[in-house]
């Protein structure tokens, strides 16, 4: 977009997750899904891969798609990938984004290095809006959420050509 | 091991075996003011009306499951003798034209006689589906992993494939500008539609962005309202009001692909789940997208009326941008209608069963945006909705 960028134009890049919105209860999502908050809380990216054919999947289910083993683990990934596609929203329907003015925001989906079409959806910090680019490089991080530190969400910044 | 989607399953036990006789809906509004038990009892009524039949003659009962009217409600307001047949079908914009397909197979199997499909709800004074749900946690499932991102509308998931499509075919929101355009001003012609005040190019392009890359005027619309088809066997039709122009159903099919679950998991965005339902309902009509006089499509957002006339087969993958340039082919009077009511762009959002309704005005030639340069035969209803969706013919019996 052609846009002149003044020197002191507030930045709107996302500096932290979202606050005020819903977030998983621990206690009550599945067996097959806790593994992931598991390997975020102890700062690893962690996607379910059966045991049997080693194919990665997300998101999380309790019987492989690909073999039909009920076998997995949960492995820890390199946390790199590139934008797929996203969206910038502007308008907020969630109260909390309203009224804490959380907009403008950015929602990205991250394929993730390790395999084609591997895929979670997220935030990319850092990086103005206008600057969000479908195969742009990104790296993860991990933030506790406002709301509830227990439940600590992957987030992803720019990152250099890998 | 065989997956199973490439075993075919291409015969067509209902083909010619249902007729739409009947239809019928309520004043579409923001605030009806009334309930949804009311709002169907009233759509229902209408379109029992215009077949010529008693609401007290209806044996099967075809509801979305996200309606509130359950069946035990119906019967008893409609002074229904004997339910026989019931089924609910799931999802929103994938059950409108597979609400269809379940009737003619109910109709085809000797179930049931007279079966409505219905769709009653306060989507705008009610739950708005453009709104995130409440404060509460989230017990799992793909919302845990979407919503804490932000990702809890419908727009933030389908703009996702709208962003890819237009990576991977070159299309931009003028060429979506092209299909609002054209959609308000066949809703401009009707009087049942919401918005009628004709729009520009320029006033979709300067129009709110919503969430990038859609713009406002790319949005249907939420409102309150009702509709209801009455379906029933080629025989009865002959005998009922509208016996000089049978509307049949050739054929129906749904579908889904992989990665369907949180909507946005497909190995390729840029491709909707529709191409499932589309190749078998081909292969089960045994036709083409060259056969069909018309096509109304479920435009929850606009980009979808591209997506649809590509894995529908009315243009190639990556054509439909130049094909809805200018919006001459897409409007009523062009190469091929599209949406002749205005969808639920312009008209309003029923979950895609006015597009049934509109198929049977064109091929009764009563649509208030009549093609005039050609006869309706058939018309394809269809849905690319992304996770699941419908598709039905209706052609001129």
């Amino acid at each position: 977009m052609a846009q002149q960028t003044e020197p002191a134009a507030k930045s709107l890049a996302m500096a932290k997750p979202l606050e005020g919105v819903p977030l998983p209860d621990l206690d009550r999502v599945p067996d097959y899904e806790r593994g992931f908050w598991e390997g975020t809380r102890a700062g690893e990216l962690r996607i379910q891969q059966c045991a049997d054919c080693r194919r990665f999947r997300h998101l999380p289910t309790p019987m492989c798609p690909e073999c039909s083993s009920l076998a997995y683990d949960w492995t820890r990934v390199s946390g790199r990938g590139f934008v797929y596609s996203f969206v910038i929203v502007g308008h907020p329907v969630h109260p909390a984004i309203r009224e804490r003015e959380q907009t403008p925001y950015n929602i990205c989906m991250i394929e993730l290095a390790e395999q084609e079409s591997l895929r979670i959806c997220s935030n990319v910090l850092q990086v103005e809006p206008e600057d969000i680019e479908i195969d742009m490089p990104v790296r993860v991080t991990f933030v506790p959420a406002v709301d509830n530190p227990d439940v600590v969400l992957p987030v992803f910044l720019p990152a250099s050509e890998q | 091991m065989t997956s199973p989607n490439i075993i075919p399953a291409n015969a067509n036990g209902i083909r010619d075996k249902a007729a739409i006789v009947g239809i019928g809906e309520t004043e579409f509004s923001w605030h009806s003011g009334r309930s949804e038990l009311q709002l169907a009892s009233e759509a229902i009524k209408a379109a029992c009306d215009d077949a010529g039949i008693a609401p007290q003659d209806i044996d099967g009962l075809i509801r979305y499951d996200m309606e509130s009217n359950h069946e035990t409600l119906l019967t008893q307001s409609l002074g229904i003798k004997n339910l026989r047949h019931w089924e609910s079908v799931s999802y929103g914009g994938g059950a409108g034209n597979a609400t269809v397909g379940h009737a003619a197979a109910a109709i085809a199997a000797g179930y049931a006689n007279y079966v409505v499909c219905f769709r009653a709800a306060n989507l705008r004074s009610g739950v708005r589906l453009g709104r995130a749900r409440g404060p509460e946690s989230i017990p799992g499932g793909a919302d845990s992993f979407a919503v804490p991102w932000g990702s809890m509308a419908p727009a933030h998931r389908f703009g996702m494939f709208v962003r890819r499509y237009m990576h991977q075919y070159r299309a931009t929101s003028r060429h979506f500008g092209w299909v609002a355009v054209t959609l308000r001003e066949h809703a401009s012609r009707n009087p049942r539609a919401l918005r009628r005040e004709r729009i520009t190019i320029d006033d979709h392009q300067n129009s709110r962005m919503v969430v990038d890359p859609l713009h406002v005027l790319d949005f249907c619309q939420e409102n309150d309202g009702a509709a209801a088809v009455v379906m029933t066997t080629p025989e009865r039709a002959r005998e009922l009001r509208h016996s000089d122009t049978l509307t049949l159903v050739e054929a129906a099919a749904q579908g889904a692909g992989p990665g369907n679950d949180g909507i946005v998991y497909r190995p390729d965005l840029a491709v909707a789940e529709s191409e499932h339902t589309a190749r078998d309902l081909w292969a089960r009509a045994r036709l083409s997208a060259a056969d069909m006089d018309a096509m109304m499509f479920y435009d929850h957002f606009t980009p979808f009326c591209l997506i649809n006339l590509e894995t529908y087969g009315f243009v190639p993958p990556g054509e439909a941008k130049d094909f809805v340039e200018g919006g001459g082919n897409i409007r009523f009077d062009g190469m091929l209608p599209v949406n002749t009511h205005g969808g639920n762009h312009s008209e309003a959002y029923v979950h895609g069963l006015t597009h049934v309704q509109e198929a049977v005005r064109l091929i009764r030639g009563t649509s208030t945006a009549q093609p005039p340069h050609k006869t309706i035969n058939r018309v394809l209803s269809c849905s690319s909705v992304a996770q699941l969706s419908g598709a039905v013919i209706i052609r001129r019996g």
